[in-house]
């Protein structure tokens, strides 16, 4: 039979690969954020999460901050103020 | 916030987990740490929502402790015994709740070779989740040349979510061809990616939610009847190329594209008929006012599939709007919810447009009624729906009676009324996602 040349609908990537901070190997008497996406009990998650990381790790205090919705991004002034006052930041991802 | 040096990690479900990854991959952070734990979290008790804390904090125990990939674990639950372990090996790709697992689209081939025959066509791409389920027209060099007209194949309007691919002019006119348009129809679709890709438009949040949104183009101006799009009797329905395949091509656009693939990156629940085409013309030849959009120009909206509004017996345009009213407020609609991204489109059947417009409404008439109309009371949007999530200024937030009727859209000019269809007493209300502000675009007419 006959050959036929198509071609691929697919989008290409072109993406840098960023090399990104390790977690601390010690958590004690940091702060830990957690970016909440408002979904619904990603707050009751932040507050056990949270416990537990006082409790077992030492994390001297959890800072808990919502974005607007869950369906735009965090705006840049929130992202800011996790950077500043976190050692890491954990953000909620769908639902 | 972790490219500007801050550690930081994802918590996601697994019903979620691939377009976490992916979209990593696509960021270039494939390297943060994700913590999975079991799906859902919404609805849950809270002793289950602590043991889910417990799984996230055991992933993420073993990442520091160095025994684990950065990829954590996954969450996984033994359904015999209902006990949740989690492993620390690469995350397990879901499939959602229920059904078997999506076909993973496979990026790396830039054109096939194979017999030319459309049955073998279709099997290559459909196995290779290029398609949307229907049969379609081969994309060869000699039909997407034709497609891009001259244009510069490689120019690029930008990224498209959620993979963040790049747009560019030559995948759009292999899209568009896999589709069935012809090449005039191209500037329609060109103007389209542009307007969808517009930060209003929140592409992001509509290709990846779990409601079940769709673009509707709407599409104004002499150039889209010249290329056939259909206004009249039916637009919404089969039978009309143009409208069919302008609106198939945008969907394998925001499929090959974008990446947007239902269950693993389009996480709408149920999706919705309007995914597959959703592109109709403003049927102006029998408004009784000025076209939505001025100029040969397409707005895209990021809307539910129509909603019909039948009244039959209205001789007014308040008994109309009435009816109309009624049909586009519901608890369970999304619009209302993030406030100041909530917009409605009131697509008006050409008899009762007469019947609005012989009472001496204008089109701002009609907005500002169903702006005032359409609502529900504080007591009502307390019983479910998103409440406790949702996003209200602070004026809404305030209010404290319940009888208090809220609007639900931050202005008249956030309802888009446009007249389509043809004889019959039938309109239709088109909520949008609540999430995404509708967009125009001119259209470059060649």
């Amino acid at each position: 039979m006959a050959q036929i040349r198509v071609l691929s609908p697919v989008g290409v990537v072109k993406v840098q690969t960023v090399a990104v901070p390790s977690l601390p190997q010690s958590w004690r008497g940091r702060t830990v954020g957690f970016l909440d996406n408002t979904k619904s009990n990603f707050d009751r998650l932040v507050t056990d999460l949270g416990e537990l990381l006082r409790a077992r790790y030492g994390v001297a205090a959890i800072v808990h901050r919502k974005k607007a919705n869950a369906s735009t991004p965090a705006s840049t002034e929130l992202i800011e103020e996790l950077a500043k006052q976190c050692d890491v930041v954990f953000a909620g991802s769908a639902d | 916030m972790a490219k500007q040096g801050t550690p930081a990690g994802l918590i996601g479900t697994t019903a979620f987990q691939g377009l976490a990854v992916s979209e990593m991959s696509a960021q270039g952070v494939s390297a943060l740490p994700l913590l999975v734990v079991e799906h859902p979290l919404g609805g849950e008790r809270p002793d289950s929502i602590a043991r889910r804390a417990q799984q996230a904090f055991e992933q993420l125990n073993a990442l520091i402790g160095g025994s684990a990939t950065r990829s954590a674990g996954t969450a996984t639950k033994d359904p015999t015994t209902g006990a949740t372990t989690v492993s620390n090996g690469p995350p397990t790709i879901q499939s959602g709740l229920a059904g078997p697992a999506t076909t993973m689209p496979q990026s790396g081939e830039l054109f096939l070779d194979l017999p030319d025959d459309p049955t073998a066509v279709f099997e290559a791409f459909t196995k290779r989740a290029w398609a949307d389920g229907l049969p379609i027209i081969p994309p060869t060099e000699e039909r997407v040349r034709a497609m891009l007209g001259g244009r510069d194949g490689g120019k690029t309007l930008g990224v498209m979510p959620p993979l963040w691919r790049q747009v560019t002019l030559d995948k759009l006119a292999v899209n568009a061809v896999m589709a069935g348009c012809e090449p005039r129809a191209f500037p329609i679709i060109i103007a389209a990616v542009e307007a969808m890709l517009d930060r209003s438009f929140n592409l992001y949040g509509v290709q990846a939610t779990t409601h079940p949104v769709a673009p509707l183009l709407v599409v104004n101006g002499a150039y889209g009847r010249e290329v056939g799009l259909h206004g009249g009797s039916g637009c919404f329905g089969p039978g009309f190329r143009a409208n069919a395949t302008i609106g198939r091509a945008i969907r394998l656009i925001l499929l090959n594209v974008g990446g947007a693939w239902p269950g693993r990156y389009d996480m709408a629940t149920q999706g919705s008929p309007a995914k597959y085409s959703y592109c109709i013309a403003e049927n102006e030849a029998a408004s009784p006012w000025e076209p939505m959009a001025s100029g040969d120009t397409v707005t895209v909206f990021g809307g539910e599939p129509p909603h019909n509004v039948n009244d039959h017996v209205a001789t007014t345009a308040s008994a109309v709007l009435t009816t109309l009213c009624d049909t586009a407020v519901s608890l369970g609609s999304n619009v209302g919810w993030y406030f100041s991204q909530s917009q409605l489109m009131v697509v008006l059947g050409p008899e009762h447009a007469r019947t609005i417009a012989d009472d001496g409404f204008t089109r701002a008439d009609v907005q500002r009624f169903v702006y005032e109309h359409a609502r529900l009371t504080l007591g009502q949007l307390k019983l479910g729906g998103m409440w406790g999530m949702h996003d209200w200024p602070r004026w809404m937030t305030a209010v404290a009676d319940p009888a208090t009727l809220l609007p639900q859209v931050p202005s008249p000019e956030d309802i888009y009324v446009v007249v389509a269809g043809g004889s019959g007493k039938h309109s239709a209300v088109i909520p949008n996602c609540t999430f995404s502000r509708a967009v125009s675009r001119p259209i470059a007419v060649p």
